[in-house]
């Protein structure tokens, strides 16, 4: 897979890893263009069935960021997202997507490089894996 | 060779049809049943869990 | 009885067919008893598989447009089903998906998460109950000494019937309520229908709202099969454990819901409430934000007790679901 390039959407909260991504940038830390960032306003507002669909419109990969468990902008939304990531990364596999394809990262403001770090390994990962053809 | 399509057969559950092939005489040479349907009950079943089948598998009749 | 293309001033011509289908809707249609002969004073009918021996090329030597309103009910798995539907939509001035199979796809559909080549394997070879020649499919085109013989192709995917087609309206129900269908025909008959796309026959509210069990807190520290707990036959199952797509599903099949009544949790089958498009991830949705843990390897065994996510939750609605159909590579 050479020429492969995956297409990642990446849901990111507006608080904690908002300004985890944004310390990336101001440390001069460097992650590939592949990830489409999305900003919400919190990761346990992100609906299942926008995943699904960012699938289904074409990304190899979908990321959901957000802030540190107990630091939750919003005290449970985090939690949420937790529960429902799982649940869905589940029922996912039933249907033949890669579990690797679907990932939640807590992201504070001081982790910068390792966001950078987090969206470098996430995309070999997808490289490795191909481009996703459940929904063609 | 004159054919008789039933096309649908009615008045029971199910598709099928029947074509019937007359030889020269008017009599029939030969007929055939076919049964045009396939859902594939006895493969999207498996894997399932057991106490969910009592709700799926009166679907295959509801006559 | 053969009503015959000469019908009566004033009434209406219906059409009633089924593609991947059971009966069930054709029986749910039977099963408005007595009433039914109130139905057949506003309506003839034209075309009814189950029950009169219309054909095919009847159907076909119609004009355009001469059948008032067709009930079909179904999938559509093969060729033949397409055919008939898109022959069907010409020759009807209002179409209706009638039953779960017709607007979701339905149990049928549940071949969606399996290979199309593994269930013709099984079915012709692999079952234990088979005995078959060795490599003997049915074809599209078979010669016979005789002639040719055709039969359908079968599709690699099951659709739902505004896949194939334009569906005006939705009933929805697996199968519809005998009681519903009557308001529907009424409302048919008496020109009170919505504007076209709507669903008929049911609520607009979610399944939870006519349903009679107690309802206290929905935190959840472990899911359950039903033969795994002894279960509170008044309260709500999502409360207690067992998964219940009430949340998830529009209400209208019965007073009390028909499954619930029956001390049986909700699987769906009136597909998802008003404005929901995808059933199956918001039932998801719903169960993923009732447990009751903030422990990640607790959350883990709690979701390990759901045993089958996608045939659960995606029961009747896989192929109208944004998922649609399993691909194999």
């Amino acid at each position: 897979m050479d020429n492969f390039e995956p297409k990642i959407i990446g849901f990111y909260c507006n608080w904690s890893s908002q300004m985890g991504i944004d310390s990336a940038g101001v440390e001069g830390a460097s992650y590939p263009p592949n990830l489409r960032l999305i900003r919400v306003m919190c990761s346990g507002s992100v609906d299942p069935e926008v995943i699904i669909d960012a699938f289904k419109k074409g990304a190899d990969g979908v990321v959901i960021l957000g802030c540190h468990l107990g630091n939750c902008h919003y005290r449970n939304g985090n939690y949420n997202a937790l529960r429902r990531y799982r649940l869905l990364q589940k029922m996912l596999e039933q249907f033949g997507l890669e579990k690797e394809r679907l990932r939640l990262e807590w992201v504070s403001v001081a982790e910068g490089k390792r966001f950078a770090g987090l969206v470098g390994e996430i995309t070999e990962e997808l490289r490795r894996l191909g481009p996703l053809r459940q929904f063609s | 060779m004159k054919t008789i399509s039933i096309d649908p057969i009615t008045r029971l559950e199910g598709h099928g049809k029947i074509e019937i092939f007359l030889n020269d005489q008017g009599n029939v040479e030969n007929a055939y049943f076919q049964v045009p349907e396939l859902r594939g009950f006895e493969v999207f079943c498996l894997g399932r869990p057991v106490e969910e089948l009592p709700r799926i598998v009166p679907r295959i009749c509801g006559v | 009885m053969r009503a015959g293309r000469k019908t009566v001033m004033g009434k209406l011509k219906f059409a009633i067919y089924w593609g991947a289908a059971c009966g069930g809707c054709d029986v749910a249609v039977v099963d408005t008893h007595e009433k039914l002969l109130d139905i057949a004073a506003a309506a003839d009918i034209l075309f009814w598989p189950v029950a009169m021996d219309f054909k095919y090329h009847d159907v076909e030597e119609m004009a355009d447009k001469n059948i008032d309103v067709c009930l079909f009910s179904g999938a559509v798995r093969n060729s033949e089903n397409e055919h008939i539907a898109k022959l069907l939509r010409a020759k009807s001035k209002v179409m209706v998906a009638f039953g779960a199979c017709a607007q979701l796809g339905g149990i049928p559909g549940l071949a969606n998460e399996k290979r199309r080549q593994d269930i013709l394997d099984f079915v012709y070879h692999g079952s234990p109950s088979t005995v078959s020649q060795k490599g003997i499919y049915p074809q599209e085109i078979t010669s016979v000494p005789e002639g040719k013989l055709k039969l359908p192709k079968f599709y690699d995917a099951v659709m739902a019937l505004d896949q194939a087609v334009e569906v005006d309206y939705y009933v929805p129900g697996c199968p519809p309520e005998p009681a519903r269908i009557l308001e529907v025909i009424n409302a048919i008959v008496t020109g009170n229908l919505p504007p076209k796309g709507a669903v008929v026959g049911a609520l607009d509210k979610a399944l939870c709202d006519s349903c009679p069990r107690k309802r206290e807190e929905k935190r959840v520290k472990a899911f359950y099969r039903p033969h795994e707990i002894l279960f509170d036959p008044e309260r709500c199952f999502l409360e207690q454990g067992l998964i219940c797509l009430g949340p998830a599903t529009r209400g209208g099949c019965s007073d009390p819901p028909r499954c619930i009544r029956s001390n049986m949790p909700c699987r769906g089958c009136y597909g998802p409430p008003p404005d929901i498009t995808d059933q199956g991830a918001k039932m998801l949705s719903a169960v993923g934000s009732i447990i009751d843990s903030q422990d990640p390897e607790e959350i883990e065994k709690i979701i390990d007790g759901i045993a089958d996510p996608l045939g659960t939750f995606y029961r009747f609605g896989l192929p109208a679901s944004a998922l649609r159909k399993k691909r194999f590579s």
